[in-house]
């Protein structure tokens, strides 16, 4: 029976994820749809200078404190040619 | 010169009433002269949670459209020295008092009282920014669930841009569930808002009762909030400044020393 609850995260733990994802884009003032075409336009430029999976380009708005940053993430392919 | 703390939530229904007239009875109870102050014109409630709706001769909106002098409209609370409430207007819409109204009004409290005590409406529109005008700093109150935090946080980021120092109550947290895993401790609300805490309200059936009743909680004996809400104004009033009480085990008062919460709270 223990083990059963043991391996679900707690609804306490939930609502912590939660407010965390929606603190940061309340903060921040950008709507979803908004940081989507953002994330367009940072993968077009990162592939201005490396060729990249435009859509392996990740951006994320978290907060920590009264903090907010926006991290962006793209895997870089190795050079091909010598 | 008296000090003006405006007691808001963004979200309605968290508690801001209850915790104005029960701080402010605590607050003259222990000898501080205190005002509250009703900011929520056309639906006030302030007076019915005091006991006090009986009494109502004037209210804010006459004061500021000069029909009354401030003292005319206060009314007094037998039950203690040194208690008073500044009705708001049930008929009024919120537009009929100015944020230049409000600084002046509570200028004038100020200059007669220790403390005055906004009670804030709910939102974040022209009754909230009437309501803040004019204080000197802020108590944010909120419940531990979702909704009411994201909405304090709002207001938090509000208070900040007005440069207006803002510290926590959190309320209705349940201890029991807090371990059951089902509630967002108060450790967790301090860290989520990233603001200075000046106590938790347990959940509490005495409350319900006492409002009823028209009675602050506070004048009615122990009960857990009672207790809660009188330690937090003897924070307010400068008396002790005592660390915020636990509620999960030894964990949290390590984390409040983290946070610095166990010393003296700026002036």
């Amino acid at each position: 029976m223990w083990n059963l609850f043991r391996s679900k995260q707690s609804s306490r733990e939930v609502a912590k994820g939660r407010l965390h994802l929606v603190l940061a884009h309340d903060r921040v003032g950008l709507e979803g749809g908004k940081l989507q075409e953002m994330r367009r336009e940072i993968a077009a430029v990162i592939s201005k200078y490396v060729p990249i999976d435009l859509d392996a380009v990740e951006v994320q708005i978290e907060t920590k404190s009264r903090a907010t940053e926006l991290k962006v993430s793209s895997p870089l392919p190795a050079r091909t040619s010598p | 010169m008296g000090r003006a703390i405006v007691i808001t939530s963004g979200k309605g229904g968290v508690g801001k009433t209850t915790t104005t007239c029960n701080l402010g009875a605590a607050m003259a109870q222990l000898g501080a002269s205190v005002v509250l102050v009703d900011a929520d014109i056309g639906l006030r409630n302030l007076d019915v949670v005091m006991g006090l709706e009986n009494r109502i001769v004037y209210h804010v909106v006459d004061v500021v459209q000069g029909k009354c002098t401030v003292q005319k409209a206060l009314i007094k609370d037998r039950r203690l020295e040194n208690l008073w409430l500044l009705p708001a207007s049930q008929t009024d819409d919120k537009d009929a008092v100015t944020p230049g109204d409000m600084r002046k009004l509570i200028a004038e409290l100020k200059a007669n009282h220790n403390y005055v005590l906004i009670d804030c409406p709910a939102g974040i529109e022209q009754g909230f920014k009437n309501a803040i005008a004019a204080a000197d700093e802020a108590i944010v109150v909120a419940t531990p669930e979702v909704s009411s935090i994201r909405d304090a946080d709002r207001v938090v980021g509000l208070l900040a841009a007005q440069s207006i120092s803002t510290r926590l109550i959190v309320n209705r947290i349940s201890s029991h569930l807090v371990k059951k895993g089902d509630m967002l401790s108060q450790a967790d609300v301090i860290e989520i808002l990233a603001l200075d805490m000046l106590g938790a309200v347990p959940l509490d059936e005495h409350v319900v009762a006492s409002t009823n009743k028209g009675m602050p909680a506070v004048l009615e004996g122990k009960s857990l909030a009672a207790r809660e809400f009188t330690r937090i104004a003897r924070r307010l009033v400068g008396l002790d400044v005592e660390t915020v009480r636990e509620t999960g085990g030894g964990f949290f008062t390590r984390l409040t020393r983290a946070l610095g919460l166990s010393s003296a709270p700026a002036a």
